[in-house]
């Protein structure tokens, strides 16, 4: 039976939704649906059946790119809960981490001023924002797998905050090496 | 998206950028971000412990133009008025004042939220002050 265009990216794909995905699985899906659905085996059908080919390949690209990357994934899968994403208050932030934006901020602007003296603290703040990072994706993982065992509204919530942190260091991490180059 | 002029005003003259000495027992210092556009907000006041009228206030803010314009703006709205008057801005007066769109709404709650955490920080000092003080005794 051929996917509805009205179902939600898990459903399109005729998988259960869950955090962690099996990447083959998902791209054999990919692939057979893409054969399935292509515009060009629409050829010889009436106008509604081709309109629905090509709004049907649309939508199955727009998920597959979504539901391989585990952060989009997750993403999508909060949104659908009704969590907004990236909507955060300052006083979810954790005040010590907002110091150290600040003063990594402080030696970027000396730096574009100029000041070669604010390397050094730049490149510790980069290893040490990869190593934050990375405990964040540790953290996320362990969510989705507590979340796909159990999938509790309150889990959704710590994996939105750790979400939202991981943006947060990542933009940081970006304007560093930028800087830094 | 074209920024007010008041907005420009604010970003090409930010009134009140600096910082003050964050250990002293008069000054407030609130720092609050939003982590989906990398801003970073610091604002601080100086306080008359007697009158409890805000002397000075400063700020330094990491962000797009809404954001410094909005903070500049309050810090030049918290000067002279007092701690209980301080507290009665709302981040409305403010896009109401920059004529902040839609989007950059967000902008002029960070510099509420900034306000509130510097006052909070100032009255907390006053109180933990006022017990070491009782202590003393």
């Amino acid at each position: 039976m051929l996917p509805s265009l009205a179902s939600d990216y898990f459903e399109f794909f005729g998988l259960a939704p869950k955090l962690h995905l099996d990447l083959d699985q998902l791209q054999k899906r990919f692939y057979e649906l893409s054969k399935v659905l292509h515009p060009d085996r629409y050829q010889r059908k009436i106008p509604a059946e081709q309109q629905y080919s090509q709004d049907a390949t649309a939508l199955l690209n727009d998920a597959y790119r979504v539901l391989r990357d585990p952060l989009q994934r997750a993403e999508y899968l909060l949104k659908k809960a009704g969590f907004e994403i990236g909507e955060q208050r300052s006083k979810d932030v954790p005040p010590e981490l907002l110091e150290e934006v600040f003063d990594l901020n402080m030696a970027l602007e000396e730096m574009r001023d100029g000041d070669a003296s604010a390397r050094p603290q730049l490149e510790q703040a980069r290893d040490k924002f990869h190593a934050m990072r990375d405990e964040i994706d540790a953290r996320l993982k362990h969510l989705f797998v507590m979340y796909d065992a159990a999938p509790e509204r309150e889990t959704l919530g710590e994996i939105r905050s750790a979400l939202n942190r991981r943006r947060y260091i990542r933009n940081l991490v970006n304007d560093v090496e930028k800087e830094l180059q | 998206m074209a920024y007010s002029d008041k907005v420009l005003d604010h970003y090409n003259n930010p009134r009140n950028v600096g910082s003050m000495d964050k250990n002293s027992p008069n000054v407030g210092t609130g720092m609050v971000g939003a982590p989906e556009c990398g801003d970073v907000m610091k604002l601080q006041l100086m306080v008359n412990p007697d009158s409890g009228v805000i002397e000075d206030a400063k700020f330094k803010t990491f962000g797009c133009g809404s954001a410094i314009a909005s903070s500049s703006l309050a810090t030049e709205w918290l000067k002279g008025k007092t701690v209980d008057q301080a507290l009665e801005i709302k981040n409305t007066d403010i896009v109401n004042e920059l004529s902040l769109p839609p989007v950059k709404i967000h902008c002029s709650v960070l510099a509420e939220d900034a306000i509130k955490a510097a006052i909070s920080d100032y009255k907390q000092k006053q109180s933990v002050g006022q017990a070491e003080a009782v202590t003393a005794h």
